[in-house]
């Protein structure tokens, strides 16, 4: 079953065209790389599925239905959720505390209502398990290393029951050992029945974890296709347009 | 993956704060071995009450440095807010219940007012309440022409300016505004929120937090704060005066910041700051004591303070290289 539906996505800003009739889907519980130079439009794509811009033309549709995000909010209580490069996550705060941040769980303390957290840590500490992921909920995330910053980033979509998780460059900046553990809460997320689309640019570990590979070059779709079918070496000559579609 | 089973280290706030304390103790060891009539009874109990009035307003100005703003109008706040307190009843004939919520009610629109100027017109607040320094004690000034507002209540002045179970009641009320801040900043949504604002602004909005409308409730509390200090120093001394609260933003702020709060925010704890209170009181009242001229004790009191922010920094540089967000 296709969870997201994208039809004829244009967007416009002005004269210029940045996305020209986009039409891609997404299954539930795949993988899709969404790969593109600098300016083909990927970061537009994906603030439109977020909410962040609304399309000039063309339809999404959500679980089959036709859906109009007109703000990031719309988006997300649909279960569709951004993990941004610049992780937005609050380095004074211990992992747990942003993973609840601003849906604390509470419990009875005399007439007062507190921050319970020791059920936070806990639960939190079951989401880093369910990620495979190593994270400790009582620790501040200023000490974490960049791989588990980006479980802490993806337990917040966990919480909210997301069905649609987008990554931004996941693997940026971070250390080969990272990576390995990035791509492994990918891999679980995708166990799980989430779906996920990854924008990178670096090529091999969008292969090692995509089942499908999607190409943008200035704002046209122009490959979508299964990752054991392709290879870099195709995707790199998209990207750049030395091969004008596939 | 690396350290699964290492237990939670150690905060730096946690090692700031012992420090701070055993500093503490060696303030009061020295002193009292040193300064004659320093450690008596009735010189302990003037320390706890001078610490009192200036924790009042230290602890919302915790919260005010942890969000990333600054508050530096507290000394002529808290002078304008007694002497509006004391020409209400005197020259108005209100009644003191009255008067003290009129003059709460201005502490709250005063530090609402800078909060809005903060978060719509966008002027940082160094700038607001550097206005509001001059301006407040101008206008504490101008409208006693210098002179002292006398009032009369004894039963006010009693209570409020004497003791009460054999402490001074502005110590009492200063403890129980540290517990009330304490659970803030350590079990609630607000306090968690304030941390959050402080840490990463950014990240704040974008999961929901209304990180304007915290600036102004720590903005608005502090202003609050003052109101309520003003009131209770009329309490102390029978009088609306426009010269109480000299230089008094600057104890504030330094027992703030020696109580292990970072200038720019995110890292700070009610408790550093009710010892850094402490530790800024016990100073003050030492030097004195120790027969130092006042306007040196001044320079003293500088150079303590100074080295202690050199060592709380750079003790919070080390674990806060973080990244750090917008504004």
């Amino acid at each position: 079953m296709s969870i997201l539906q994208l039809n004829n996505i244009s967007k416009n800003f002005g004269a210029i065209v940045a996305l020209d009739k986009v039409t891609l889907n997404l299954e539930q519980g795949e993988v899709l790389g969404l790969m593109g130079d600098n300016g083909a439009g990927k970061s537009t794509l994906i603030k439109i599925i977020a909410g962040n811009f609304k399309q000039s033309e063309g339809e999404i549709l959500f679980e089959n239905n036709n859906v109009e995000f007109n703000k990031p909010m719309d988006a997300r209580n649909k279960g569709i959720e951004v993990v941004y490069q610049d992780l937005a996550l609050c380095d004074n705060l211990t992992a747990a505390s942003n993973i609840y941040l601003t849906r604390e769980l509470k419990k009875k303390f005399g007439p007062f209502s507190i921050i319970d957290f020791k059920r936070m840590f806990e639960s939190a500490k079951n989401i880093f398990a369910e990620l495979k992921s190593e994270t400790l909920p009582n620790e501040t995330v200023k000490m974490m290393s960049g791989g588990q910053r980006q479980a802490v980033a993806l337990a917040r979509t966990k919480l909210s029951k997301a069905k649609v998780v987008l990554l931004d460059e996941p693997t940026a900046a971070i250390s080969v050992r990272q990576v390995a553990e990035v791509l492994e809460l990918i891999r679980q997320l995708k166990a799980q029945g989430i779906s996920v689309v990854i924008i990178s640019h670096r090529m091999p570990d969008v292969f090692a974890v995509s089942d499908r590979i999607a190409v943008l070059r200035r704002g046209k779709l122009v490959a979508n296709k299964f990752a054991k079918e392709s290879s870099a070496e195709e995707v790199t000559a998209l990207i750049t347009g030395a091969l004008e579609t596939a | 993956m690396t350290n699964s089973n290492s237990k939670p280290k150690t905060s730096v706030s946690n090692i700031h704060e012992l420090g701070l304390l055993v500093a503490c103790v060696l303030v009061l060891l020295i002193f009292s071995f040193t300064a004659p009539n320093f450690f008596t009874e009735r010189n302990l109990l003037s320390i706890l009450r001078s610490a009192s009035y200036v924790g009042l307003v230290a602890f919302p100005m915790t919260f005010v440095l942890i969000s990333r703003e600054i508050d530096i109008s507290v000394g002529p706040s808290v002078a304008y807010s007694g002497v509006l307190f004391a020409c209400l009843i005197k020259w108005y004939g209100i009644s003191y219940p009255l008067a003290t919520i009129i003059v709460l009610l201005w502490g709250l629109v005063l530090g609402y007012v800078v909060g809005i100027v903060r978060t719509k017109l966008f002027v940082p607040t160094f700038i607001t309440t550097l206005a509001l320094w001059s301006a407040l004690r101008g206008m504490a000034l101008w409208q006693t022409d210098g002179m002292p507002v006398m009032i009369g209540s004894k039963a006010f002045r009693h209570f409020f300016g004497g003791d009460f179970l054999g402490f001074p009641t502005v110590t009492w009320i200063m403890l129980v505004v540290f517990i009330i801040f304490w659970f803030l900043s350590t079990y609630s949504v607000l306090g968690t929120n304030i941390y959050a604002v402080g840490g990463n602004p950014k990240a704040a909005r974008s999961v929901g937090i209304n990180v304007d409308g915290i600036k102004i409730i720590t903005l608005t509390a502090t202003s609050f704060f003052s109101a309520v200090v003003g009131i209770l120093f009329v309490a102390r001394v029978s009088s609306g005066n426009s010269t109480v609260g000299e230089g008094m933003e600057f104890d504030v702020i330094a027992a703030v910041v020696v109580g292990g709060t970072a200038l720019g925010g995110a890292v700070g704890r009610m408790t550093g700051t009710l010892l850094g209170v402490l530790f800024i009181a016990m100073i003050g009242n030492g030097l004195v004591h120790w027969g130092i001229d006042p306007d040196l004790n001044k320079v003293v009191r500088g150079i303590i303070i100074f080295l202690a922010v050199v060592i709380n920094s750079n003790l919070t540089l080390k674990s806060n290289t973080g990244p750090k967000g917008e504004d």
